[in-house]
């Protein structure tokens, strides 16, 4: 079983919860193949934006989260159990597939485009979809459309990524070239 | 059917959830960039609806169901506004029958706002209710006296769906998404017709009572005000939402006007710094 740690253990600006958090993180590690991993989680609920990222890939596995990230957007300041799964969960299988062998030309994650990153996460969504977890595809598909473009080729490469399990870098990368690709004029 | 209802009365079914204004007034949380902004530090300003904002899809998709709520508000307000008052000369509490005429129009131009919002929502992937309403537009809607209703609702609130339908419709052309332009484009021309309502009745309503007019235009900064929180929006590039000044003009607001909201908007932002500056050592 792997091992989870939450900092700040109590929270003043929001009414979040680490317990919550760890049982959350605890159960996605399990479902991803990081069993035996140790994960900390670093939550900073003094912003509510939501950024992301992950600090180390090593043990221990270090994840640093914006609160907003995991907050309710019709109750501000509350932990949305959906959106922390969501969260958690698409950066733990980004460890994953940095740990498979299928990402070493892959640059690192600050060097990752808009329109790379969200191909990513694309996939990462759609396994987590196939885990159970209710991650909203047409907010994602959506997403996808404003960095690869409104147009029936960004909506088949979308789909290809979603039902895509074992993602390497050059998927990602044919993704973007060929969304690119229906950009250009004819 | 009862005349002069509260906000509080205001019904919704399952889907949506309400959020108290002092919800968000209460919350001391502030993005990186406000906190070097509190501390005093200088801020690179930054398109937060540009493509390459990472977080300009959800931004807008919040956005747009703010303004989704708000239609369904200022529906409900223009068809009470029509309601609550008896046809007359527009003293003693009754209002121009042409006022009515004109909230009429504006319930039907509303209406297919809804409708619009509906189907944009479903386009960018949000759900109905994904997101907290605030009542506030319909607070502003249930001031008793018709002018002020029309100062702080078609002037401030409608004045507010300018810039913010303009600025979603240059993020929907630079993001390359038709859809959210045009319905931008469509919606926005009805509301310069709203504002521009809502300045006529404010200048013949209180032509002979300048007491009144100066109670209108104080009623309209305070929802200007409210609306322009930690500078939400104002004519710099750092703000999210950019004052529609051509847009504007064209809706009756005069120069010293604009100005005054860009100033309120800098006033707010100041204000907001200095309540949560203490929170980060500024």
């Amino acid at each position: 079983m792997a091992t989870i740690r939450v900092t700040p253990q109590e929270y003043t600006y929001t009414t979040y919860d680490a317990g919550e958090i760890e049982r959350i993180a605890l159960r996605l590690a399990g479902q991803v193949g990081l069993d035996d991993a140790t994960i900390e989680i670093d939550v900073d609920e003094s912003t509510p934006l939501a950024r992301t990222r992950i600090e180390s890939l090593d043990e221990p596995v270090r994840i640093h989260i914006e609160g907003g990230a995991m907050e309710d957007p019709t109750a501000p300041r509350e932990l949305s159990e959906r959106l922390t799964s969501e969260t958690i969960g698409r950066l733990l299988l980004r460890v994953v597939d940095r740990r498979s062998g299928r990402f070493a030309e892959a640059p690192a994650d600050e060097e990752l485009t808009l329109p790379q990153l969200t191909a990513w996460e694309t996939s990462c969504l759609g396994r987590l979809e196939r885990l159970g977890y209710d991650v909203r595809p047409p907010r994602r598909r959506y997403h996808f459309r404003t960095r690869h473009g409104f147009s029936d080729t960004a909506d088949a490469v979308f789909d290809r990524l979603w039902a895509t399990d074992e993602l390497s870098w050059a998927d990602i990368e044919a993704a973007c070239a060929e969304t690119e690709a229906a950009k250009q004029p004819a | 059917m009862k005349k002069l209802m509260t906000s509080q009365e205001l019904a919704r079914d399952g889907r949506f959830k309400r959020v108290p204004v002092q919800a968000r007034a209460l919350d001391r949380r502030m993005s990186p960039k406000e906190k070097d902004a509190a501390a005093g530090k200088k801020i690179a300003p930054r398109n937060q609806f540009s493509p390459e904002h990472p977080d300009a899809p959800d931004r807008a998709r919040s956005l747009m169901h703010g303004i989704f709520v708000g239609e369904i508000q200022a529906l409900e307000g223009a068809g009470r506004t029509c309601w609550d008052f008896e046809a007359g000369d527009g003293t003693n509490g009754t209002v121009p029958f042409a006022l009515k005429l004109d909230m009429a129009r504006q319930c039907w131009d509303e209406a297919r706002h809804c409708e619009i919002s509906v189907k944009l929502s479903e386009h960018m992937g949000t759900e109905i209710g994904e997101f907290g309403e605030s009542a506030f537009l319909f607070e502003a809607a249930c001031n008793p006296d018709p002018i002020l209703r029309l100062a702080g609702v078609n002037r401030a609130l409608e004045g507010l769906a300018i810039d913010v339908f303009n600025t979603m419709k240059m993020f929907g052309d630079t993001s390359g998404d038709p859809v959210l332009e045009f319905c931008e484009d469509w919606m926005l021309a009805d509301e310069v017709t709203h504002v521009k309502m809502g300045s006529d009745w404010l200048r013949k309503g209180t032509e002979n009572d300048p007491e009144r007019r100066n109670r209108a235009l104080e009623f309209q900064k305070v929802v200007d005000k409210l609306f322009s929180g930690g500078g939400f929006r104002g004519d710099d590039d750092a703000s999210p939402i950019k004052l529609a000044r051509r847009f504007r003009e064209l809706a009756g607001f005069d120069k010293t006007e604009i100005d005054e909201i860009a100033h309120l908007s800098q006033e707010a932002l100041e204000e907001a710094r200095a309540r949560v500056g203490g929170a980060y050592g500024s």
